[in-house]
């Protein structure tokens, strides 16, 4: 947060204090451009995503959708004591956070990586066909793109990966890779990056545009090397774009999405393939239990908050840009 | 997933008896009703048709929600079938089908309570008729439905709810003899036909035999590349691994459970001997180097790829799950890389019970839907539609065009006619895709009153006519006239299938189900893939985990909605 | 980027900044074969004989070229119709979303607001809650939106995370700028329409990019809410219909079984063949408009005047 210095006249430290509501009225007068630019907005948001949340209700209730919500019946946290008292549930919860963070790791120092690479890059022409190849397989579907990866990953002809590996003679015999549980997570993670990369990286070129040249020039002149150039201009340039994001996603690290997990795991490694979503797709949706899946979202929402509310105040310690 | 199985099952159902009974023209519709009502005075259809002349013809449009089929939302009016219908009652229906997740959908119809006029809700039926979205039927069949009443009759009792109302009408009120299907769209062990000819078509009937039979070849065409055996194993297409037990030990398709003949106890086998039977046969195989190992990791395009390279010696599965691949093979016109599905036991002392027996599904359905602007003309519709005459229109189609009939009264295709029908978009034009299923219905399998099949494909005379040369060559070697005839005739089960019993959505047998297949699912694979000399600790470990789930609660769950089935079946014979 | 960065660059290209920019080139050319791959693969499935790609083993090229998968999807007129929504939607829906958020935005980012922070975690929340689909059904119904073109766009004015995101650029603006606007005597509303928007092009680009691809990919909106409309059916819904379809085109012919032979009609279709084809069909306009989003974050912008 920069401190404007335009702040300092009209900042309530400076005028005297008559009353705290009567001066907060007379702030919003003052601004009222500002709050007519906002508050519909806020109306609008209250409408929208407030006003559903009497869905959580759902959670709490045998729900049956045709009742008013004071006809339903009533069964208190059973939903909640099916899905913690599973005993699937530990295991499934560090596949979820173990995807998570796999997720977060490699998704931002990937995207981040290959957005200051392409940086350097000084044949515009080829800087901009590689970024455009590199985000074509986001419009792929998780279907197509994890029909690809099984067959890449077969152990028979088609298996291009065994293959290479064998010429290579890093092994001996074909390995099955979706057959061994502990290779899901770093299959899954290399599939997310290879799917994304491109898309991620986007906000950060453009992040990099906001960057002041002449600072590099001075980096220059100081007979920076290229790298000192990227450690001292570009990543400090990237810092509060990256720091919101990483508040942002942190808040959402529960979503690890269901289609990957779901369309290349199997029996041989649900151990490690099943998350959280798989679990409320598998006992939730699937049995038409809305229940269940409602009561799931409350967990993922608290889980959310506490996540948020912690690294937003970290950043603000650290005296870093923060979300709010 | 055993509704996810049903919707296959019935949409494989409905789409057969659609392929079968195909037409082009409406044309010559007129004379489409009388062969069919000729030769017994008493008509089926005659008792509502006499008043056809008063009935309020001005045209209105319905609305119908099928989510039973996937095919183009249409104006009913705009196939051959439905403009006929639309002449017969000036109703026309707009017929809208799902693309998204129909749990979602109908969800949304419930909550809001906006309903189409007509409604089949497929596997969300239960919803629909806990939130009282259908209107009790009861009544408008008694005035209004005469020909309904001929064709649901016997089966009221199953129909009928709790409180004693129906609310909807299923599609399998088999009317007049049961006829099996003369194809295997169900289970069967297949082999390749390359096997059976290079040692001289040799009967085999055990899966001793089988495998032998398959490893013989096997070892004689080393280098060839060849996979002995497949699996599937994909996502809720487990069959192919978790269904064996129950067919090998002689028993149809109930789902999870074996149900005993005499004791109708339902009892799950996963846990059995026969499941240990079967996977150390797999195990063995495994060893000796014929089973594929990527049985447990291909996702069902794999599978598919692999069954349709025809190097593939054996499998088993569906009918109906592995038609694209056998399609696919049947194309490239090599008859030797062709299957044969052979109904395989485990000892010579078993009759194999591969084949459906005739069943009533009771959970499946159509309905009027509370916000029906008329039900009266609805039920009017459907009791038209359940005339003899136009039930030959939904599966034959259109004498001369889509069918022909011979000097004895039989109907029959011709090969022209045949080819034709094989056209989706055909089917659509003329309406066979969307009448000959979700609708008022006489029941797959279900015989004319002049003797003809109800189902075109079940009829003799054209399952004859869409034979390969390699087929009839086949059949001929094992002394058959069609590929069911190689399976034993079913026997007679009242609660068949059991996997059709609606279990409570979240109920603890559900959670059982699931709980259990995942249990499977993990272990399978280690059985079969383990070093022979592990499988008996592995089996051993398997059973302990299985054994925490409450299998014993489950069956006698089973068990009991077994009984009630029946008690419901018999009493309406009586 | 820069002109006068590329040229210092050039004149001190030490032995170590040739091995780095090989190394880069090499890195990102593999990175090229290994995202070109899906696109090429699907491209290849898309135009190959749908029967024929149940065997498996289509990389590159088609083995057996057809246009049959396109001809099927192309089949009925009604996919036009649904083009043209789908290409409203996105166009009314981006500028909507684009200009709305980055208002919101510019008051969040102006730290004398007295609202600033209720605005801005009102918003924030948002994210990470979910009433659920039957809550959120009888809200758009109870709005009369159902069956409405509005759908597609009012559920969606303000994405918070793109708000998010225009406001940290907005943030990162040099501070004279929006200081001597003030000193003009330009107002809020001024500002932010004629300083604030236009310095912010990269962000409105990544932004618009993000909301068109989203408004572009929906179908679910449209099979929750106007699934009776046909007139607002959009080209993703009818593609995802067709998907469908192919669904059971495939048990159609698998009821068939030994009853029939080869089945070789034109317009036979399978979901795998169909998938890879609506793949197609549906991402070529994101790709073909791309470069002209591209051009304001990849070249990089001249902030000009502002630097002064």
């Amino acid at each position: 947060m920069r401190n404007s210095i335009s702040v300092a006249a009209q900042s309530p430290e400076a005028l005297p204090r008559p009353s705290g509501v009567r001066r907060f009225f007379k702030l919003l007068l003052k601004q009222r451009t500002l709050v007519f630019m906002s508050v519909p907005f806020v109306i609008w948001i209250f409408v929208f995503k407030y006003l559903p949340l009497w869905g959580w209700t759902i959670a709490f209730q045998h729900y049956r959708p045709n009742l008013g919500l004071f006809e339903q019946e009533w069964v208190g946290l059973s939903q909640f004591k099916f899905l913690f008292a599973d005993e699937s549930f530990i295991r499934v919860m560090r596949n979820t956070l173990a995807m998570a963070v796999i997720k977060l790791v490699l998704g931002f120092v990937t995207a981040i990586t290959l957005a200051i690479l392409l940086n350097e890059l000084r044949m515009i022409v080829f800087k901009r066909t590689v970024q455009t190849i590199s985000y074509l397989p986001h419009f792929i579907s998780w279907v197509v793109a994890a029909n690809i990866i099984s067959t890449a990953l077969s152990i028979d002809n088609d298996g291009i990966v065994n293959k290479v590996l064998m010429w290579l003679h890093l092994i001996d015999k074909p390995i099955m890779w979706l057959g061994v549980g502990h290779y899901f997570w770093g299959i899954l993670g290399i599939s997310e990056v290879w799917k994304d990369v491109g898309w991620n990286t986007i906000v950060y070129l453009a992040a990099m545009t906001m960057i002041d040249p002449s600072q590099y020039e001075a980096a220059e002149i100081d007979g920076a090397s290229r790298f000192q150039r990227i450690l001292r201009v570009t990543l400090p340039g990237l810092k509060p774009v990256v720091i919101i994001l990483l508040i942002m996603n942190l808040g959402n690290i529960l979503e690890t999405g269901f289609e990957p997990q779901y369309l290349m795991g199997n029996g041989m490694n649900a151990d490690y393939s099943e998350n959280l979503e798989i679990f409320v797709l598998k006992y939730g949706i699937s049995m038409g239990n809305f229940s269940l899946a409602t009561a799931a979202g409350i967990f993922k929402t608290v889980i959310s908050f506490v996540l948020l509310f912690s690294a937003n105040s970290i950043a603000k310690r650290m005296g870093e840009e923060r979300l709010f | 997933m055993v509704a996810k199985k049903f919707t296959m099952l019935g949409l494989a159902l409905a789409m057969t008896a659609a392929l079968a009974g195909c037409s082009s023209g409406g044309k010559s519709a007129g004379n489409s009703a009388s062969p069919a009502a000729s030769p017994s005075g008493s008509s089926p259809s005659a008792s509502a048709s006499g008043e056809t002349a008063k009935e309020d013809l001005t045209p209105v449009t319905f609305t119908y929600f099928n989510a039973n089929a996937q095919i183009p939302d249409i104006d009913s009016n705009k196939t051959e079938i439905g403009k006929k219908l639309e002449e017969q009652t000036g109703v026309n229906f707009k017929l809208q089908f799902p693309v998204g997740d129909v749990n979602t959908k109908i969800g949304t119809m419930i909550a809001s309570g906006d309903y189409p006029d007509v409604l089949a809700p497929d596997t969300a039926i239960d919803k629909v008729l806990d939130a009282k979205g259908f209107i009790p039927l009861n009544d408008l069949i008694d005035q209004y439905g005469p020909n309904v009443k001929r064709v649901y009759e016997p089966y009221f009792n199953q129909m009928k709810a709790a409180d004693g109302n129906i609310y909807f009408l299923p599609f399998s009120p088999v009317v007049g003899e049961y006829i099996s299907n003369p194809t295997i769209d169900q289970g069967a062990f297949f082999i390749q036909r390359r096997v059976l000819k290079e040692f001289g078509y040799p009967k085999i009937k055990t899966l001793d035999e089988y495998f032998d039979l398959i490893k013989k070849y096997y070892d004689a065409h080393k280098g060839d590349n060849l996979t002995g055996f497949t699996s599937l194993t994909y996502d809720w297409r487990t069959m192919g691994i978790f269904n064996p037990p129950m067919h090998l030990a002689g028993y149809p398709n109930d789902g999870d459970v074996i149900v005993d003949m005499q004791t109708h106890e339902a009892n799950v086998y996963a846990d059995d001997d026969y499941t240990k039977r079967w996977l150390k046969k797999l195990n063995e195989i495994n060893s000796e180097g014929l089973y594929d190992q990527s049985s447990f990791v291909n996702n069902y395009d794999q599978y598919l790829a692999k069954i349709s390279s025809g190097n593939v010696l054996g499998f088993f599965d569906y009918g109906w799950e592995v038609d694209q691949a056998l399609q696919n093979i049947k194309k490239t016109g090599n008859d030797d890389l062709d299957y044969m599905p052979l109904p395989i036991v485990f000892d010579d002392s078993v009759t194999d019970q591969y084949l459906d027996p005739p069943s009533f599904i009771d959970n499946r359905g159509v309905g009027i839907t509370t916000s029906a602007k008329d039900p009266v003309r609805i039920m009017k519709f459907f009791d038209n539609m359940l005339k003899e005459e136009n039930q030959v229109m939904i599966q034959w189609g259109f004498k001369g065009e889509t069918y022909e009939v011979d000097d004895k009264g039989r109907f029959y295709r011709t090969q022209e006619q045949i080819d034709k029908l094989k056209d989706n978009a055909t089917q659509q034009s003329i309406g066979f895709s969307y009448f000959n299923y979700s609708w008022p219905m006489y029941g797959q399998g279900s015989t004319l009153s002049d003797g003809n099949s109800f189902n075109a494909g079940r009829q003799p005379e054209v399952a004859q006519a869409s034979f390969t040369e390699g087929d009839k060559l086949i059949l001929d070697k094992y002394g058959v006239k069609t590929f069911s005839e190689l399976f034993a005739k079913p026997e007679d089960r009242p609660w068949y299938p059991a996997w059709s019993i609606s279990i409570e959505q979240g109920s603890p047998a559900q959670i059982f189900q699931q709980k259990s297949k995942d249990v499977k699912l993990k272990y399978f694979p280690k059985l079969v893939l383990s070093k022979p000399d592990q499988f008996e600790s592995l089996w051993n470990e398997y059973l302990k985990e299985f054994g925490k789930l409450d299998v014993k609660g489950f069956e006698n769950t089973l068990t009991q909605l077994i009984k009630n089935k029946i008690a419901k079946v018999t009493g309406s014979s009586n | 980027m820069q002109a006068p960065v590329k040229k210092v660059y050039k004149r001190f290209r030490s032995p170590g900044d040739r091995l780095f920019d090989t190394i880069n080139v090499l890195l990102l050319l593999g990175l090229t074969v290994v995202t070109l791959y899906p696109f090429v693969n699907t491209l290849a499935v898309s135009l190959n004989d749908a029967n024929d790609s149940i065997r498996g083993g289509i990389y590159l090229w088609p083995r057996d070229f057809s246009w049959g998968n396109y001809k099927y999807v192309f089949k009925e007129a009604t996919i036009f119709h649904a083009t043209l929504i789908s290409v409203l939607r996105t166009v009314i829906g981006t500028v909507v979303t684009v200009l709305a958020s980055a208002m919101v935005a510019y008051t969040i980012s102006r730290p004398e607001f007295v609202l600033r922070k209720f605005v801005t975690v009102m918003f924030v929340l948002t994210m990470y809650l979910n009433g659920g689909l039957i809550p959120n059904y009888l809200l758009i119904r109870d709005l009369h939106l159902i069956g409405s073109f509005w759908v597609y766009i009012v559920p969606g004015i303000i994405g918070v995370f793109n708000m998010i995101v225009i406001r940290s650029f907005i943030e990162g603006l040099p501070e004279g700028i929006l200081e001597s606007a003030r000193i003009d005597g330009a107002g809020e509303f001024r500002t932010f329409m004629r300083i604030v928007l236009p310095l912010s092009m990269p962000a409105l680009a990544t932004v618009a990019l993000f909301t068109g691809v989203y408004q572009w990919n929906s179908w679910f909106d449209v099979f929750l809410y106007n699934s009776q409309v046909p007139d607002l059916s959009t080209l993703q819904y009818e593609l995802m219909r067709m998907l469908a379809n192919s669904n059971s085109n495939s048990s159609m012919t698998s009821a068939s079984a030994f009853a029939n032979s080869g089945n070789d009609n034109a317009n036979y279709v399978t979901p795998t063949s169909i998938r890879a084809t609506m793949t197609i069909v549906a991402s070529l306009p994101m790709i073909l408009v791309y470069p002209f989003l591209q051009k304001y974050f990849v070249k990089g912008m001249t902030l000009g005047g502002v630097k002064g």
